[in-house]
């Protein structure tokens, strides 16, 4: 069984190491003087992107899981995405220049995570079940999309198209200089959350057994919030709304592995989501000589009728 | 050993007053009563989810506030078997008896060797060996029921409390719940089993000491006969 995980887990690594090499050697060779330059200044921040978004979104979207114990929760459907581009707006819109530098970016998008992750779990308190709170997370999310475009109204065209490219989601926004902001918040939420195991692991038994096998219930739900508001906060900061990833690679992993072991499922959520992206970034390479295609129509394509699936069979 | 002084239990208003009462090491208890007479309520307190209205209770060298308190403290002196499971997807009944050994470990939640043998140890006392690999989703509920139980055994508490854990059980699996509780509270000293349940002529025919409950006052039977329990119900 525990064998069978770990296999399951290598060779997922060494097919990203296969694609990882893919993607910079093989579908991006570029020739002439500033070959090297172009490397370091946008084929690895490029890579970086996915590997890191791909990581940090499915490891929040386990940890969701885990916290509203329900395996149909994730950063996007529940509006996590949403109130972080609210707040980007709004920074974008209404701050001065001046001051829109790295640490207004990334804190107002983690706010803003923030904000929504307990708006939604206060709510998922009073609605038990996850189709009304998936109606709800959808109805947050259009309620912010209809703020963002009163205060569009209002601001300048560059603005404006500053906010749309962001709100496409997209692997080349980051510069070589945001890579390590970036990996080094995603290795802290993935080192965060090993520190956690235990608790995931018993969370699974629900609140109250939890709390019998000596668990701190409380505490560690508000670990788990901070933890995807910072995951799935900054990953939105730096590469805009991706769908889909944090629901579809844990489900994935449970389904894959089997077990609720949640060391051997943060591993393997974390290899497999970064896997799917830098997949996803394959294709889109590939695809490239003939058209140009949305990181998030493509994770829908894939993730939607997925999820679909996995509503279905819940009944 | 249980002691209980001038307790009054209840959420909102109390349910059941204890003078006083103390409950030996050694022993399991059946708590008997009729339905709605609290039962629940008092297993509640006594696992230190509910508090204490008045007066106190001592679990062993410790007070239930002192646990209340300490969730990681209380892990270890007090385990609890839920009436009803209905099962974790993915997670199997290995998995889940795994659990119980929360307590016990670090903050990765690794299993050690012995911890491992003990589990395989109380999986094969109860018979489940064979199903151990099976999702607890896909389980019977009389084998999830047996499940609880053995979680709660490898939990190694001094007091085991079980709300009905006999109510699926087939007849079989009655004597060895009761069986296995008997081996379980004998086997170490200072430990106490308190279970409630309906099965009053098991009980009477296994000789099991009583708790009953009836009108907010709870009488301890140690030796009771049908006549006595009835009387009191």
């Amino acid at each position: 069984m525990k064998q069978r995980s770990i296999q399951l887990l290598i060779s997922t690594g060494v097919l990203l190491l296969l694609l990882i090499w893919t993607h910079l050697f093989v579908l991006q060779q570029e020739q002439g003087a500033n070959s090297t330059l172009i490397f370091w200044e946008f084929q690895v921040p490029r890579l970086l992107s996915a590997l890191l978004a791909g990581a940090g979104l499915s490891l929040s979207g386990l940890l969701m899981q885990n916290l509203f114990q329900n395996p149909m929760a994730g950063p996007y459907v529940l509006g996590i995405n949403s109130g972080a581009s609210l707040l980007i707006s709004l920074l974008i819109l209404g701050a001065a220049p001046s001051f829109l530098n790295e640490l207004s970016y990334v804190s107002a998008a983690m706010t803003g995570a923030f904000l929504a992750a307990s708006f939604m779990f206060l709510v998922s308190k009073r609605v038990q079940n996850i189709q009304s709170l998936l109606v709800i997370g959808l109805m947050f999310a259009s309620f912010t999309g209809a703020i963002e475009s009163v205060l569009q109204s209002f601001a300048a065209p560059e603005q404006v198209k500053q906010l749309l490219i962001w709100n496409m989601g997209s692997l080349q926004q980051m510069s070589a200089a945001q890579a390590p902001w970036l990996g080094t918040i995603i290795i802290f939420g993935i080192a965060t959350t090993l520190f956690l195991v235990k608790g995931l692991n018993a969370m699974v038994l629900g609140d109250a057994h939890a709390l019998q096998l000596g668990i701190k219930v409380r505490q560690l739900k508000i670990v788990i919030l901070f933890v995807t508001a910072l995951l799935a906060g900054s990953i939105t900061a730096y590469c805009g709304p991706i769908a889909f990833v944090g629901l579809a690679i844990p489900n994935l992993a449970r389904a894959l592995l089997k077990t609720q072991d949640h060391l051997l499922l943060i591993l393997f959520s974390v290899v497999a989501g970064s896997f799917f992206l830098v997949a996803i970034d394959v294709l889109i390479l590939l695809l490239d000589p003939w058209m140009s295609i949305p990181v998030n129509v493509l994770t829908a394509v894939i993730g939607a009728p997925y999820v679909a699936y996995l509503m279905l069979r819940q009944r | 050993m249980i002691t209980i002084q001038q307790a009054q239990v209840g959420y909102q208003t109390t349910l059941i007053d204890i003078a006083q009462l103390a409950l030996p090491a050694g022993q399991i208890y059946a708590l008997i009563g009729r339905n709605g007479s609290g039962k629940s309520t008092l297993l509640q307190t006594l696992i230190g989810q509910l508090p204490l209205r008045e007066g106190s209770i001592s679990v062993g060298a410790f007070s239930l506030e002192e646990l209340q308190i300490n969730a990681a403290l209380r892990a270890k002196q007090v385990s609890f078997v839920a009436s009803m499971f209905t099962g974790v997807e993915a997670l199997t009944l290995r998995a889940y008896v795994s659990l119980g050994r929360v307590p016990h470990l670090g903050a990765f939640g690794r299993l050690q060797a012995a911890d491992m043998q003990f589990v395989d140890k109380v999986l094969q006392a109860l018979n489940l060996s064979d199903l151990a690999q099976k999702d607890t989703r896909k389980l019977s509920d009389g084998e999830r029921q047996l499940a609880s139980l053995a979680r709660a055994i490898v939990q190694d508490t001094p007091l085991m409390v079980l709300d009905e854990p006999a109510s699926f059980l087939d007849y079989f699996n009655r004597e060895l719940l009761l069986d296995q509780l008997q081996q379980w509270v004998q086997h170490k000293t200072e430990r106490t089993a308190i279970f409630s349940s309906h099965d009053i002529d098991l009980c009477l025919q296994k000789g099991i000491p009583m708790l009953v409950l009836h009108q907010q006052k709870l009488t301890l039977l140690a030796k009771p006969t049908k006549q006595e329990v009835v009387a009191l119900l």
